[in-house]
């Protein structure tokens, strides 16, 4: 049994949230049998990719190509297990199975109902098992399958409030996201015309030979690749349907939307262009520039949006727009700093957009506001979400010793490396603003005391008055809301922000195995190996 | 003095982390215990510059001794030179000053809980900034200040010291960024040797040298008040005044001045700065700043802005004898860094307590002040003197010092800045005190309680410490030899 697991594990990992997901609704009644369930699939993905990562480190240089079925290419499936597959599964385990703690014991007051919960978690099983899909996926047609898993997930885990609001956002996802995949499918297709093949490695040696044929077909492949994933990963300016996505899902969907999701869009774009079509010809047609381009104006334009926002979800939803542009940028400097820094980048936003999500949808949850301006001196109330959210912040921010620092740093090395000083200060710049949006939530968090009511007319005050009193000597019934009480949640909750702040810890204090293991998949992308 | 290695490790971790434990322990009081807290506050400010002490002073024996932790590509290391140590006992030493004053200061305000915590947080920072080993660690430790003194600068929760607050950290994130894209470039040219083993970049070529250099004069003289970067530092004054008086006249702005002579000194060295002409253009910079910064706080009519104002000239005085590449001039601004601010803080302290039992801020209403508080008066006519540079105050050694630097660097016009600048100072405080002395207008309040002790007795020790230290400056002057030493020996 060990044997056939260990022998198998690239494609257990993908299977185990995907069988567990599909399984789930059988027990919907049975809540506890559910959450068990799926921390159960979680932990037994994150054990089956630190077992992967460990092949990785000892074999290094050489990739587990694991053929489904034992068919070879080019008529085969091929599942690779290289640096970046492993490095970003590991920061979709990591990042997922806090979330999914997180939802124990109190889905139901996010989503609604019993019923919808259980719905909740066949989505985010799926969406997880097509993450680890396109991490490990060689195979055009497979990636692009996935892709579409997951899109249709995430407009699930949008829409799962029923609210009009999270049903319009989801409507707007599905047709912007049905768009995009069917420009990728495109783009596919037209690889799968000149090259006669699916699988990665043999699309790539095509692509360079029918470069030379027949160009235009390549240059509408590239384009319709890149237009598409950068759709379904909010590229600037493409970002439109983001902020109204990632703001009206539940808290837990928002996290897991904004924190991985979008990664796994990056990282099939990522694999597209640096694997399919190679660094030359990205070069070629100009891609890494309009990567670069593309990015600094996310990581500006973001931030500046983000400012004015007063709802907290929306201004992290625009932050996501910002923080997105950093990766992008370093996908584009085509160097290896810069992309292992994008890398790291991506890992080290997934654990602290999942922190931010978790912790401000917990003081949502409990407070029962959305505004910031309405958040003064919930810190007092909820030391532990709220220290979370600070940790976040910092982290997002750039303070050494928290994560953000150590991605940002070879980001920056990476972008003096190609001899352009722009994209540096564009680093620093949104880092400034990122502080400028993030510190008047830590301000009210902490700092403010709750405001007194406004100045009401003495009629008003009377009536208030009579109510109260009222109320004071009536026994609580249905009619009169009781006074919540505002405190952390429950114990799930807590240890799943203090595994996600610790992730941002150990990213960067010990940040060593991480960036080496990223670095290497830079160099595996970049073919300098 | 037992300088076995262990002993030398656990005195540096031990006064880096009394401020961060402190803090620790304050936030865990509940707010009702103020007398526990204030004895905590003290033993942990206490203990930080004890061992402060105990490292500078096996620093200043040629004793060093390093701790390092490799985390990636980048090394954190604490590694104290006889800078970082003379940076490390000021701090140190006055942050336990600035702690008694605030117990009276503070006495009958909300939020002390967080006040405190944060005083000592920052103590932490300050040290760290003073023992770091290399620049990565300076970094790390002066974003660490920036933050722990963030609640401080908004403790009065007004809209105004929100708006403040967010000038603060927009200034010193900015001058931050600018710092590590330099701190980068630099890895890139010379990697990592750390502080100790003589100049970061020594034999390094390169054109875009300069541009680095400005990066860093740029980044950490936001912190330094290098005008024109200097807003934040008046509109930071809306702290309560021991914040201002600590941090805003000392500790966090000498981060910036120690960061900015750590960059001339140990990172370029006084060979490549002076290739780069540092000697030429930025002593220009310096003593425009020291003018127009002293002529800029003869306009403000609120003491604590004059103060600030005034802060902005005065550190330029330090950079003044740093960018001379003279041992004269470094050893002066050496001194000046050791001296003033046993005057300056004397100086907020003395508006603290005029603010708090008279309510006024404005000079213009301070008539008559001096009757009432004619002690307190009495020691701020003593630190205003101390800020023109006059014997027997221990100001003037500085001022002598950085002087002769300027001479025997052949640049005489910057003597006479420092001499015109000594006397707009004069015209600066004589006539608050003037003031103060001959209104008419006799507001009600008292010099007395106990409050008003532990606010005036660390006034008049730096008072005490001030003419002590100018009749004797051998006290001081090994500190600021130890430096000369170390960098031009």
């Amino acid at each position: 049994m060990t044997a056939v697991i260990a022998d198998n594990l690239p494609a257990f990992v993908i299977i185990v949230p995907l069988f567990a997901g599909v399984v789930l609704p059988v027990f919907a009644r049975r809540q506890r049998l559910v959450e068990g369930l799926v921390v159960l699939a979680e932990a037994a993905g994150l054990a089956g990719v630190g077992f992967l990562a460990y092949i990785v480190f000892t074999h290094r240089g050489t990739d587990w190509v694991y053929q489904m079925g034992g068919w070879p290419a080019p008529w085969g499936i091929e599942l690779t297990v290289n640096s970046l597959a492993v490095f970003f599964l590991f920061a979709v385990m990591a990042v997922s199975l806090p979330i999914a703690l997180f939802t124990m014991g109190n889905l139901k007051d996010e989503v609604g109902s019993n019923k919808r919960t259980a719905r909740f978690y066949t989505l985010f099983l799926l969406l997880v098992g097509s993450l680890a899909g396109m991490a490990l996926a060689n195979d055009l047609f497979n990636t692009y399958v996935l892709v579409e898993v997951a899109t249709l997930s995430c407009c699930g885990l949008v829409s799962s409030r029923g609210t009009p609001r999270a049903a319009e956002a989801a409507f707007t996802y599905l047709v912007l996201a049905t768009l995009a995949s069917s420009l990728v499918v495109i783009g596919i297709g037209f690889i799968y015309v000149t090259t006669g093949h699916l699988n990665m490695g043999f699309a790539s040696q095509g692509l360079a030979q029918a470069w030379q044929d027949r160009p235009h077909v390549v240059w509408l492949a590239i384009s319709f690749v890149l237009v598409g994933f950068g759709l379904k990963s909010a590229l600037f300016p493409l970002h439109v349907w983001l902020p109204d996505a990632h703001s009206s899902a539940p808290s837990p969907a928002s996290a897991v939307l904004s924190g991985l999701a979008v990664k796994g869009y990056m990282i099939c774009l990522l694999k597209f262009l640096y694997v399919v079509f190679g660094p030359a010809l990205m070069k070629e047609f100009s891609v890494d520039r309009i990567l670069v381009l593309a990015g600094m104006a996310a990581i500006i334009c973001g931030a500046v949006m983000a400012l004015p926002q007063d709802d907290l979800k929306r201004r992290l939803a625009f932050s996501t727009v910002s923080q997105v542009g950093y990766i992008y940028l370093g996908f584009g400097l085509m160097d290896e700093n810069g992309l292992a820094g994008a890398l790291f980048y991506l890992a080290s936003h997934a654990a602290i957009k999942s922190t931010l999500f978790l912790s401000a949808g917990a003081m949502i949850a409990s407070a029962g506001k959305k505004k910031i301006s309405e958040m003064a001196g919930i810190g007092r109330k909820m030391p532990l979400t709220a220290a979370a959210f600070t940790a976040a912040s910092l982290g997002l921010i750039g303070i050494p010793m928290f994560s953000g620092f150590i991605g940002k740093w070879y980001l920056i090395a990476g972008s003096l490396d190609t001899g352009d000083f722009l994209p540096t200060v564009i680093i620093i710049a949104g880092s400034v603003l990122c502080a400028a949006y993030l510190f008047p939530v830590i301000r009210a968090m902490w700092f403010e005391t709750p405001q007194k009511a406004k100045q009401e007319s003495t009629v008003q005050q009377e009536c208030k008055t009579a109510v109260q009193h009222a109320a004071e000597h009536m026994p609580a019934g249905p009619g009169v809301p009781r006074e919540v009480r505002v405190k952390d949640p429950g114990a799930a909750q807590k240890l799943a922000l203090i595994l996600l702040t610790a992730v941002i810890f150990v990213l960067g204090v010990v940040p060593g195995p991480f960036i080496e293991l990223a670095r290497s998949a830079a160099a595996e992308l970049l073919m300098l190996r | 003095m037992p300088y076995s290695a262990d002993a030398l490790k656990i005195y540096l971790v031990l006064g880096l982390s009394s401020g961060a434990a402190g803090g620790l322990a304050v936030m865990l009081i509940p707010g009702a215990r103020r007398r526990l807290r204030n004895m905590i506050t003290l033993l942990f400010a206490a203990s930080g510059a004890v061992f402060s002490w105990l490292t500078a002073l096996s620093v200043f024996a040629g004793k060093g001794t390093r701790i390092g932790f490799v985390s990636g590509d980048l090394e954190w290391s604490l590694d104290p030179d006889p800078l970082g140590a003379v940076f490390g006992l000021i701090a140190s030493t006055l942050w336990m000053f600035a702690t008694v004053y605030s117990f009276g200061y503070m006495a009958e305000k909300s939020g002390q809980r967080v006040y405190y915590s944060f005083f000592l947080f920052s103590l932490s920072a300050a040290v760290g900034v003073a023992f770091a080993g290399n620049l990565v660690t300076l970094y790390l430790f002066y974003e660490l200040l920036t933050l722990a003194t963030y609640p401080l600068v908004i403790h009065e929760r007004t809209p105004e010291a929100a708006a403040a607050g967010t000038k603060y950290i927009m200034y010193n994130l900015s001058g931050a960024g600018a710092i590590l894209i330099a701190i980068i470039i630099t890895y890139r040219y010379a990697g990592d040797p750390g502080f100790t083993g003589g100049p970061v970049l020594a034999g390094v070529n390169s054109p875009m040298l300069g541009w680095l250099l400005v990066m860093y004069i740029v980044g950490f003289g936001v912190k330094a008040a290098l005008m024109p970067l200097h807003r934040w530092l008046p509109a930071a004054m809306v702290a309560p005044t021991p914040v201002s008086a600590l941090l805003h006249a000392v500790a966090v702005v000498y981060a910036g001045v120690f960061g900015v002579i750590r960059v001339v000194y140990s990172v370029f060295g006084r060979g490549l700065a002076g290739q780069l002409g540092i000697s030429r253009v930025l002593p220009w910079v310096a003593a425009s700043t020291i003018l127009a910064g002293v002529i800029v706080a003869l306009r403000q009519d609120v003491l604590k802005r004059r103060l600030a104002y005034q802060t902005v000239s005065h550190l330029s005085y330090i950079l003044l004898g740093a960018f001379t590449l003279q041992p004269w001039g470094l050893a002066g601004a050496m001194m000046q860094m050791i001296t003033y601010p046993f005057m300056k803080m004397t100086l907020f302290f003395c508006a603290g307590i005029i603010a708090r039992q008279t309510g006024e801020t404005r000079i213009s209403r301070m008539g008559g002040v001096g009757r009432k508080l004619p002690w307190t008066m009495a020691a701020f006519t003593a630190a205003a003197l101390g800020m023109t540079g006059m014997l027997p105050l221990s100001t003037f050694w500085g001022k002598y010092y950085l002087m002769k630097g300027s001479v025997a660097g052949g640049m005489w016009p910057f003597a006479l800045v420092l001499a015109a600048s000594g006397l707009i100072n004069a015209a600066c405080f004589i006539p608050v005190v003037v003031q103060a002395f001959r209104g008419d207008k006799t507001p009600s309040c008292k010099e007395k309680g106990g409050s008003m002790a532990l606010m005036f007795a660390p006034a008049a020790a730096l008072v005490v410490i001030a003419l002590v230290t100018g009749l004797v400056p051998g006290i001081v002057w090994p500190g600021a030899e130890a430096v000369t030493d170390w960098f031009f020996g």
